[in-house]
């Protein structure tokens, strides 16, 4: 039987200045079903968003947008909004410092007979919104306080508030855990029955393969596709995808031959003073020359924690235990202490503390050790010009030039600089959290290329992640932590996605 | 297709070049806007050779102040307090000296070391203790202003003592080559040299790297403009007493903070602590200490714009300082300075720290009352602001390669445009009552308007590499 389409975006094409972002894309989205917008990083899935939340509004592309058979323009997210269109960004849109109940109905207050706000009202709704998405907190709870699976089920609360039709989530599960995703995908399933049409914006092809009822996958700003719900299987998504077949993800490399410790923790602890809790707890982790370890776990585990403490500290939590390097024991109490030991860590928010994002590529790279492109404190700009060309090439850093701002490039990109500006202070051993969120499927490949690399050059390295097949594709010996505890080790050989998720959820 | 004539061609480029670097040069074309008219107002006498020492003898202080400040600012940090610990640390310089007797460097020596002090504080209080700098360095305003209150016990002190007369109104040297002076002759000569060779230098160095850069005739035109100007500044000051000591300070505050900020490990440190606290601190840069550097630098070059200060009117009054900080933190943001932080020139801040003094003596020389003075700098700091807004995000032309592109596409052009004119009047002159009908037309004109947009949007970033091999 066939269903009513709730919308229909016909013929879309978008251009930004010098780039084409959407050509001729055309998709539908039938009443009641869970609708997955897949496509590398790049491939127009936000544009094609922000044009349909109003965000670009008539005029800043062609073709037509067609919701509930009529055709509509919206300028603006009021718009879409008052239409019933919901979008839920990665960056959720709350008031940290606001109660749970004040960011629900925050823009579109209850108001009294006299223009005040029906606070009374408001606490009600808020409640039986909250029911709705099955959370189970306290109305007058700060969101600052709540954990992002919690924040996320708020926005959907606010979203149902607005008489939501279509709900569109970029992203939702990309900071969430397992348990988390898992929840957030049956409560889709759930407000489907509730008459909600939800469109997902993920790079997580397992969770479509799962809950999509249709998938639209996107290419270079094309349509590729739409696969219906018999249709869907993982191998030809991705083939969709990148428009290649992926023989293997994870490039091979040879079988690691053990050899010295460089890295141990011994009964290490860290304690955030701000949180009023131990985010490391009893870490013993060894870490061989030439070895890859991953550290898995879910959000919160202090994976992220560990790294900061071995990598100088910069949160400044109260340690104590001991940190050996090369066998000695040593006091890393600042970045530029662990720098000097010959430790780099790439951190997993690239723009947010990993990069300079109003600075040239060249400045990025050279940032971590200026003391080499520099005699007496003053700067060699010729060298630094050679230095970073040279990492540009080798790490295939796709940009016109050296002197390209960290904010033109793409996620990809920015995250071979930051890489690559870590290469530049030659450490021995490599930090590497979440190396792969959030860029593209032949970025990744490219990234884990470079992992095979510096290890052949003896090399180090800490691979921290939330993907499962990325640790282990990618590992010599993986380490589980859950709650900050180091809850098991397995060696490659012995290592399961379900042995894994079994010591991370403990 | 047909080559473009060498003397057009030079022409656009030149214009694509100024377009496309706009924010780069838009305080200049301001400051030349400015004095054009000053000058036409004053009958030329705004940039004769004796209003114009005056002029930069003016801006000293200020200029002094705001290449501090754009240290601050770069940081995310402010510093209003600047004006009343100037007007304070020269008050008390020349209180001690005239009252006390003590020796000038003796007092300069205890004003600098009051000024490190003071410094520190406020960085550790801001860096550390995490008091917002507006409050630290607003709680600073009133201290100082007391401060000066006291120092002065609230009356004029007038000096007559030689190293302010030197400093505040005494020239470098008055030997003379037939009209001119010839100090000043051999500064603009090494100043010229010194700017062609550097030029040479870096275009040999780019070429060397094979670094994408300004061809030569560009480049040439450059460094003419440059010259233009040194000489301009060089007969100008040559003419009359050459060069004041106010001047050498600010040029050398200016050339040593330029070159710190651009071309040392501790200059790079900071624009990267501006730019990102939290990765620079992941760096292994120590942003405590960076903050405190700025505070103390801020601090020094507060105690010289004081007392370039009070050496000009060789007193101390308990009425300086008023305004200083606004000045300087003007200055720093017509210069171009990001308030997010991680961007700014000590250079730019240099001249916009002339373009407020120009428009504040231009005024007063043209005549007019001086309470409209405020409000003209006031819409001037506005219009930069907003300028540099609207220019943040403007793309690189080419409009010789438009020219081209223009010429290539012409009748797909016309053609598009047609069809996009053709489908509107469809739209227009359809039946409103056929819906359907109308949904069709709808389409068709969006279609029709998009490729009319990627059309035009082609042209508009062709570039002149794409034609070579056409020509």
């Amino acid at each position: 039987m066939a269903k009513n389409n709730i919308l229909e975006m016909r013929s879309i094409t978008k251009t930004f200045p010098g780039v084409v972002a959407l050509s001729d894309v055309t998709f539908h989205v039938e009443e009641g079903e869970i609708h997955f917008i897949v496509g590398e990083n790049g491939a127009g899935k936000s544009t094609l968003m922000k044009i349909l939340s109003g965000i670009h509004g008539p005029g800043t592309y062609s073709g037509d947008i067609v919701f509930e058979g009529e055709v509509v323009s919206f300028n603006g997210i009021k718009d879409s909004v008052n239409a019933g269109i919901v979008i839920i960004n990665q960056e959720l849109a709350l008031f940290p410092d606001l109660t749970v109940y004040e960011n629900v109905f925050v823009g579109h207050e209850i108001k009294t007979r006299y223009g005040l706000v029906d606070w009374k009202k408001t606490r009600e709704e808020t409640k039986r919104y909250l029911d709705l998405v099955g959370l189970k907190i306290d109305i007058d709870t700060h969101v600052g306080s709540l954990g992002v699976g919690q924040q996320q089920l708020v926005e959907i609360a606010k979203a149902l508030s607005q008489n939501v039709k279509l709900l569109i989530l970029d992203e939702p599960t990309a900071a969430l855990n397992e348990d988390d995703s898992a929840n957030l995908l049956q409560l889709l399933i759930n407000l489907k029955k509730e008459g909600v049409t939800s469109i997902m914006i993920s790079h997580k092809l397992k969770e479509a393969t799962e809950v999509a009822d249709s998938i639209t996958v996107l290419r270079d700003g094309k349509t590729i596709s739409r696969l219906e719900k018999n249709e869907i299987d993982e191998a030809i998504i991705i083939k969709h995808m990148v428009g290649r077949e992926i023989e293997d993800i994870f490039p091979k490399r040879p079988k690691y031959e053990p050899q010295d410790v460089v890295l141990e923790t011994i009964n290490f602890n860290a304690y955030d003073k701000n949180k009023n809790r131990y985010v490391v707890t009893n870490s013993n982790i060894r870490l061989h020359r030439g070895e890859v370890v991953g550290i898995s776990g879910l959000i919160g585990a202090g994976r992220t924690e560990l790294a900061h403490s071995i990598f100088g500290n910069p949160k400044n939590y109260k340690t104590s235990g001991g940190i050996f390097i090369n066998g000695k024991l040593v006091n890393l109490n600042t970045p530029q202490r662990a720098i000097d030991h010959g430790i780099a860590y790439v951190s997993e928010d690239r723009k947010g503390n990993g990069l300079i994002l109003s600075e040239t590529i060249g400045e990025n790279i050279t940032l971590s050790a200026l003391q080499k492109i520099s005699r007496y404190g003053i700067l060699n700009e010729m060298k630094q010009s050679s230095e970073a060309e040279k990492y540009v090439r080798n790490l295939n850093i796709r940009t016109p030039s050296i002197f390209q701002r960290i904010r033109n490039l793409s996620g990809g990109n920015q995250q071979k600089v930051q890489i690559g500006k870590w290469l530049f202070s030659e450490p021995s051993i490599l930090i590497l959290d979440e190396p792969t969120r959030g860029i593209d499927v032949g970025s990744k490949f490219e990234i884990y290329t470079i992992i095979n690399d510096l290890i052949a050059r003896g090399m180090s390295i800490l691979l921290i992640s939330s993907e499962l097949p990325e640790i282990l594709g990618m590992c010599d010996r993986i380490y589980v932590l859950a709650e900050g505890v180091q809850t098991a080790e397995f060696t490659m050989a012995e290592a399961t996605a379900e042995k894994i998720m079994e010591k991370a959820t403990i | 297709m047909k080559k473009m004539n060498p003397v057009v061609r030079y022409f656009l480029k030149i214009i694509s070049n100024t377009r496309t670097n706009i924010r780069d040069y838009g305080m200049y074309i301001a400051l030349a806007v400015i004095f054009l008219v000053f000058s036409i107002l004053t009958n030329g006498l705004f940039l004769g050779p004796i209003n114009f020492t005056n002029l930069l003898n003016q801006t000293g202080y200020v200029a002094v102040l705001a290449v501090g400040m754009t240290l601050v600012i770069v940081t995310r940090q402010i510093d209003l307090s600047v004006g009343f610990l100037g007007a304070f640390l020269g008050a008390y310089i020349v209180v001690e000296v005239e009252n006390l007797g003590t020796s000038v460097w003796y007092a300069i020596i205890v004003a600098i070391l009051i000024t490190v002090v003071i410094g520190f504080v406020k960085g550790i209080l801001i860096a550390r203790v995490n008091v917002p700098s507006f409050v630290v360095t607003l709680a600073g305003m009133f201290i100082f202003k007391g401060m000066l209150l006291l120092k002065t016990d609230s009356t004029t002190t007038p000096s007559s003592n030689n190293f302010f007369r030197t400093i505040g109104v005494g020239y470098l040297s008055d030997m003379k080559v037939g009209n001119f002076n010839l100090l000043t002759l051999i500064v603009g000569a090494l100043a010229v040299i010194t700017i062609v060779t550097l030029s040479i230098m870096k275009y040999r160095h780019n070429k060397k790297l094979e670094l994408k850069q300004t061809e030569l005739s560009m480049l040439i035109t450059q460094i003419v403009v440059v010259v233009f100007i040194i000489l301009f500044l060089t007969y100008n000051l040559a003419v009359y007493k050459g060069i004041s000591y106010l001047v050498l300070i600010t040029i050398m505050v200016v050339a040593i903070y330029h070159f710190f900020t651009t071309k040392t490990v501790l200059g790079r440190r900071i624009y990267a602590v501006g730019g990102n606290p939290e990765a620079a601190e992941l760096s292994g840069i120590n942003v405590y200490r960076i903050i405190i550097f700025v505070f103390v630098s801020m601090g020094v070059l507060t105690l010289i714009a004081g007392l370039m200060y009070v050496s000009m009117l060789r007193t101390a009054n308990p009425n300086y300082g008023i305004s200083w900080e606004l000045y300087a933190i003007a200055a720093t943001y017509i210069g171009g300075t990001s308030a997010q932080g991680g961007v700014g020139k000590v250079i730019n801040a240099f001249v916009g720290a002339i373009v407020i003094m120009s428009i504040q003596n231009g005024m007063k020389l043209a005549g007019f009352p001086s309470n409209i003075e405020p409000i003209v700098l006031g819409g001037v700091l506005l219009l930069a602001v907003v300028f540099d807004i609207y220019t943040r995000n403007v793309r690189s032309i080419d409009l010789v390669g438009v020219s081209y592109a223009k010429q290539k596409y012409h009748d797909e052009f016309v053609e598009i445009k047609d069809k996009y004119i053709q489908a509107k009047q469809a739209l227009k002159l359809a039946d409103q009552t056929d819906n359907i009908k109308i949904l069709e037309l709808e389409f068709e004109l969006t279609k029709a308007q998009g490729e009319y947009n990627q059309l035009k949007d082609r042209i508009r970033t062709a570039k002149e590499e794409d034609f070579l091999n056409v020509i």
